[in-house]
């Protein structure tokens, strides 16, 4: 047990060092993110007070769906470094050694995951910057930052397990771009359930993406808005638990 | 002492793909063992299953003293292994790089850092400890797998095939730093290659593995001396590949029988006529067949090499199955066609 622990925090320590070492990546990884931020609060600046409820801009409205896509951007992509190391030898190599192999994934997770949380705090910034204010202040920013980092972790694990199944990136590339965007879209992250079709709003329920943006958006926007804040803590832990369960499972099984 | 030891040991993946069928082996400690064959012929699958990478179908191996399949971290921890892709960080400094392993190997941090800094000095790499791999040569990234195979002072290191890919300075250079693990650390290593030099030059036991069976083991004297005698290599004045056949089959046809000729075998381009005494063979034979109206181009006598040794036991060349990527199924056909024939 200790020696899981010590060998995942190398492996954090190696992945977090390597992705200092080429800033632009954080950056590119933001642009999105940040392009959306800007843009959308003016294409659907007329939807201000109408769709996102009464004396809401729809920048405040988008702000936290914003910082729920960042993340989960930054982690559905998560399995390329692990298919980057496994063309390279790396993971072969590594993988021969006594190291616990459950740590080669959680480290790899857990660096994204810090990554995809510092991304998501500069994009509060921006927001924060252009009038976004929190209605819970410092408390709910943490409780954001626990309810995307649980997201990013089901993301980054789910990747990985991918990442081991196909070990193909054009396959990974493409699974992963097929999933992303309709998760988005099946959410209520650009509008609000009450605008969105009943189908929608039934496949939202399935969406785990959804419950990050709902938990985000009470807490900056409303305040603490309790059920749903469990509803989300639990249903977002249980996906990020399962998540770690399919990547170990795969690498354990197809690593070699 | 032996500190490898295959019993039958057997890896047949699913399509009926026998990798590797049925080896026994042994490798003593501080020996440096080959496995030399074409591609496909089963060198990586064997590592693989030593280190622990992969589990045998049926037969079994110990490593260290330690039975691969039942205790697998055991095993782990005496081993170091060096693949045919060199396993480092691009993005992280060699010092880096190094440390990751030592602390996988489950050193502390002080002896860490003192492997580190001999280490460096071992392969030659001292004073490029915190340059970035991405910086390094090819030949220094395969020092520094090297090294990073040795961190935690293994009792056995796999090398697949360690200079594909490289430069012959490079190569040799690299050979001389095999050479010294062995002999100075008195490692054993167990290496494949398809390079007849490297084995020839490296190795105290070579093993010829072809399709998955090892077909020939010993040193390399023994080897070369299986054969007896020397090789004539007779090449004719001719360009096209039936003219050449047809030049084999005559040649074949009038040279049988004949007492001085103890095996022939085609090989590129040419006939290679395995003779007791190769000066006293070729006037013989070139009487024989300037009497058949037989044309040669050129006659060489060389001394058995670890190529006619290959050729002897396998039919074919090694240069002749040379490729990038090994195509299993292609190789399994061409092996089948050739039995049945």
């Amino acid at each position: 047990m200790m020696w899981a622990l010590s060998d995942t925090w190398q492996v954090v320590l190696r992945d977090v060092r390597s992705r200092i070492r080429m800033p632009v990546f954080i950056f590119m990884n933001l642009f999105q993110p940040v392009l959306w931020l800007l843009l959308f609060t003016q294409i659907f600046k007329s939807l201000s007070g109408s769709v996102a409820g009464e004396g809401i801009s729809y920048l405040d409205f988008f702000a936290p769906g914003v910082i729920v896509m960042t993340v989960l951007f930054g982690s559905a992509f998560a399995g390329m470094s692990t298919l980057m190391d496994m063309d390279s030898g790396v993971l072969s190599k590594m993988v021969a050694t006594p190291v616990n192999r459950v740590s080669i994934i959680t480290g790899r997770v857990l660096a994204n995951v810090l990554v995809g949380l510092v991304q998501a705090l500069i994009v509060f910034v921006v927001a924060a910057i252009m009038g976004v204010r929190v209605a819970t202040g410092m408390p709910g920013v943490l409780l954001v930052l626990l309810l995307v980092a649980l997201l990013g972790t089901g993301f980054a694990a789910f990747s990985n397990g991918l990442a081991l199944l196909f070990k193909r990136t054009e396959t990974v590339m493409a699974t992963t771009n097929l999933l992303t965007m309709p998760l988005m879209f099946m959410s209520s992250m650009m509008m609000p359930s009450q605008a969105l079709p009943d189908w929608l709003n039934t496949v939202r329920q399935f969406n785990p993406v959804d419950y990050a943006v709902v938990g985000v958006r009470n807490l900056v926007l409303y305040g603490y808005v309790w059920t749903d804040l469990w509803k989300s803590l639990l249903v977002l832990g249980a996906f990020a638990v399962v998540m770690v369960v399919f990547g170990t499972l795969m690498f354990g099984t197809r690593a070699e | 002492m032996s500190v490898i030891e295959a019993k039958a040991l057997t890896k047949i993946y699913p399509g009926d793909i026998k990798a590797v069928d049925t080896i026994d082996f042994h490798v003593n400690a501080g020996e440096i063992f080959a496995f030399l064959g074409p591609n496909g012929a089963g060198k990586t699958t064997t590592i693989k299953m030593l280190n622990t990478l992969l589990m045998p179908t049926s037969g079994t191996a110990t490593v260290a003293g330690f039975d691969v399949a039942k205790n697998s971290a055991e095993v782990r921890r005496r081993v170091g292994y060096a693949a045919q892709d060199v396993g480092i960080d691009e993005h992280a400094t060699g010092r880096e790089n190094l440390s990751l392993y030592g602390h996988f190997y489950r050193l502390d941090g002080r002896t860490i850092k003192a492997r580190v800094k001999d280490l460096f000095e071992l392969v030659d790499l001292a004073g490029y400890e915190d340059k970035m791999v991405s910086t390094y040569s090819g030949g220094m990234r395969k020092r520094l797998d090297l090294a990073m195979g040795l961190i935690h002072e293994p009792q056995v290191i796999f090398l697949d095939e360690p200079t594909t890919g490289l430069d012959p300075q490079t190569r040799a250079h690299l050979w001389e730093y095999i050479n010294n693990l062995a002999r100075s650390m008195g490692v054993a290593i167990f290496l494949t290659t398809h390079y007849m030099e490297e084995a020839d030059r490296l190795a105290d036991r070579i093993a010829i593995i072809d399709l998955g069976k090892i077909v020939s083991l010993g040193t390399s004297g023994e080897l070369k001396k299986s054969i007896g005698g020397d090789v004539v290599t007779l090449t004719p004045p001719v360009e096209r590949d039936e003219e050449l056949r047809e030049f084999i089959k005559r040649t074949e046809a009038v040279l049988a029988g004949q007492p001085f000729v103890a095996e022939m075998k085609p090989s590129d381009g040419a006939l290679a006529v395995y003779v007791n005494d190769g000066s006293s063979a070729v006037p013989d034979m070139m009487q024989i067949l300037s009497g058949q109206g037989i044309d040669v181009k050129t006659i060489s006598i060389s001394r058995p090499s670890l190529d006619d040794v290959f050729l002897k036991y396998t039919g074919r060349t090694i240069r002749t199955q040379e490729g990038t990527r090994t195509n299993f199924a292609q190789l399994r056909r061409q092996a089948n066609r050739r039995r049945n024939q």
